[in-house]
């Protein structure tokens, strides 16, 4: 038991914000192998076990679980799917080294959400169908209630919002990767139509495809595939109430983000987040959810994120970075796959392999990811250089 | 292993059409033990219950037969009518439709407190400018012959 865990391969494919030349197992196929090859090139065979992470009808397939395996190298190998963000998926896989039953594990998620030619008519499909479905809104009404009373409860204003569309598609443009990089200006933000005001189209980030398989490791098994383990030292996630009539504490604020990240910084033994972590990947799937979630996670106080984001705090070259692959502002956005794709962000930078954006200091990264419209469910890890 | 060869024109690529491949989902929903009883008393009466948790001082709305925090039943004894007026918890303005579409008039949907619930509901007979948190609102209740025993039985909250 307690065996410490280390990431040992990274692959992805993609991205784009369509990918008609791929099938959805060849993305998957790609990543895993590219996956396989940065982590010295080892065999599937040599892998333990494998967790995929996918939400059903979101590729226009059912029972994604049955869908996973070969393309993984999985066929004859214990498998299993998690239907939630793939950082849980990842907490799942670390779990089975932790445990002693298996030493290496693939974690895997992708995106083909360009397969979907009605998105909202799904995100609404997961609404409650005899209290909120009948309205036969666009149920993105949700984020637009909840940045409306995240600004009322902590004084937030709608121009901070957009000043974090602003800084995450600017960073994007450091980020080869990043298909939604930009520069752009406050007012292009704040007066582009809105979605569900207070929250505009911006305020959104756009649809992405592609794929993220990482590869752990325990510590001894670690040290053979890699010279640059990158170490998961704390991981948590919760789930607040799933009824918006009962989210009385929750519409406003992030308590699902809070619980998680408390489990994770408690395991990984840090106390003051600000000072012990370097920098952070954390959900910005709206604008205002960027600043939520710091506050959420300790970062600073309430009400205090959209000051610091003013005064430069979190920019690249501010006290505490973040986002600086851009986000899924500026990157695009994975649905089930973010957390991976934050993850994957998180050790480029402790392995000092991000290129134009990588940041002076990366020791210690925390990466974070929230489930989306209409949940309340969030994702911490702490990731370090060290054990 | 890798792909070494990819398409590379969009002519090229196919794609198969949903209409000939994919489902017609089609659901029946029930509302549970409290979602009629609930519906049933806003068709019948004109009343909107909660239930109330003793053990944790918390009145939810719409009713349900259990507490989610403690996780106790919530019984006949605990329904309480809760009257028909709360204030403006959230509120937003949708501007596109389901389909992603801009809608030529936008709908203001609102988070009502009543009690210790929110009920999620279109705001009615408003400016959407003189909307703010807080603001006193009151159901509307479409003529009982056209009450079907749903949510939408409520035509809209409206300030008062």
């Amino acid at each position: 038991m307690n065996k410490r865990v280390a990431i040992v391969g990274l692959g992805h494919s993609g991205f784009g914000t369509t990918s008609p030349d791929l099938s959805y197992r060849e993305m998957i196929f790609e990543a895993a192998t590219r996956c396989y090859e940065d982590a010295g090139g080892i065999h599937p065979q040599s892998i333990d076990s494998f967790v995929a992470s996918s939400e059903d009808f979101m590729e226009g397939i059912s029972i994604a679980d049955e869908y996973v395996p070969d393309q993984l190298g999985a066929v004859l190998k214990p498998v299993h799917s998690i239907a939630g963000d793939s950082l849980q998926g990842l907490a799942s896989a670390m779990m089975q080294i932790k445990t002693g039953q298996q030493n290496i594990v693939a974690a895997s998620s992708f995106s083909k959400v360009s397969n979907l030619s009605n998105h909202e008519h799904l995100i609404s499909y997961a609404t409650d169908p005899a209290y909120i479905r009948p309205f036969n809104e666009n149920p993105y009404f949700i984020a637009g209630l909840e940045m409306n009373r995240y600004l009322h409860e902590t004084g937030t204003t709608r121009e901070q919002c957009a000043a974090v569309v602003v800084k995450n598609k600017y960073n994007a443009l450091n980020n080869p990767g990043a298909v939604y990089a930009a520069k752009v200006e406050l007012e292009d933000i704040t007066t582009a139509p809105y979605l569900s005001a207070p929250l505009g189209i911006f305020d959104m980030s756009g649809h992405l495809d592609g794929s993220i398989v990482i590869l752990l490791a325990s510590e001894d098994k670690a040290w053979e595939l890699t010279d640059k383990p990158i170490w998961i030292n704390g991981i948590g996630w919760a789930t607040d109430t799933p009824n918006l009539d009962s989210r009385l504490e929750g519409l406003g604020s992030a308590r699902y983000a809070k619980l998680a990240a408390e489990k994770a910084y408690r395991m990984a033994g840090i106390t003051n987040p600000f000072h012990e972590i370097d920098f952070a990947e954390i959900d910005d799937t709206f604008s205002y959810k960027e600043l939520q979630h710091l506050e959420a996670l300790n970062i600073c106080g309430p009400g205090e994120a959209g000051q610091l984001l003013e005064l430069g705090c979190f920019a690249p070259g501010g006290d505490f970075p973040v986002n600086v692959s851009g986000g899924s502002l500026g990157c695009g956005y994975l649905h089930e796959a973010n957390g991976l794709q934050r993850v994957a962000e998180t050790v480029r930078q402790l392995r000092k392999e991000a290129g134009k954006r990588q940041l002076p200091e990366a020791e210690t990264g925390l990466a974070f990811a929230w489930r989306g419209v209409p949940t309340a469910t969030g994702a911490a890890v702490v990731l370090s250089t060290r054990p | 292993m890798g792909i070494l060869q990819r398409i590379t024109r969009n002519i090229d690529n196919r794609y198969w059409d949903p209409g000939l491949i994919g489902f017609p989902v089609k659901n029946s929903y029930t509302a549970g033990v409290a979602g009629q009883r609930f519906f049933e008393e806003i068709k019948e009466n004109g009343r909107i219950f909660g239930s109330k948790c003793a053990g944790c001082d918390l009145t939810y709305v719409p009713a349900r037969i259990y507490c989610e925090r403690c996780l106790s039943g919530l019984e006949e004894k605990d329904w309480v009518d809760v009257g028909d007026e709360g204030t403006v918890y959230a509120y937003t303005e949708v501007h596109q439709t389901k389909s992603g579409e801009a809608k030529e008039k936008p709908s203001l949907i609102a988070a009502v407190k009543i009690a210790d619930g929110l009920l999620i509901h279109r705001l009615g007979d408003c400016l959407p400018e003189a909307v703010h948190i807080g603001m006193p609102v009151k159901a509307e209740f479409k003529p009982k012959n056209e009450r079907q025993g749903g949510i939408e039985d409520i035509k809209y909250f409206k300030p008062f």
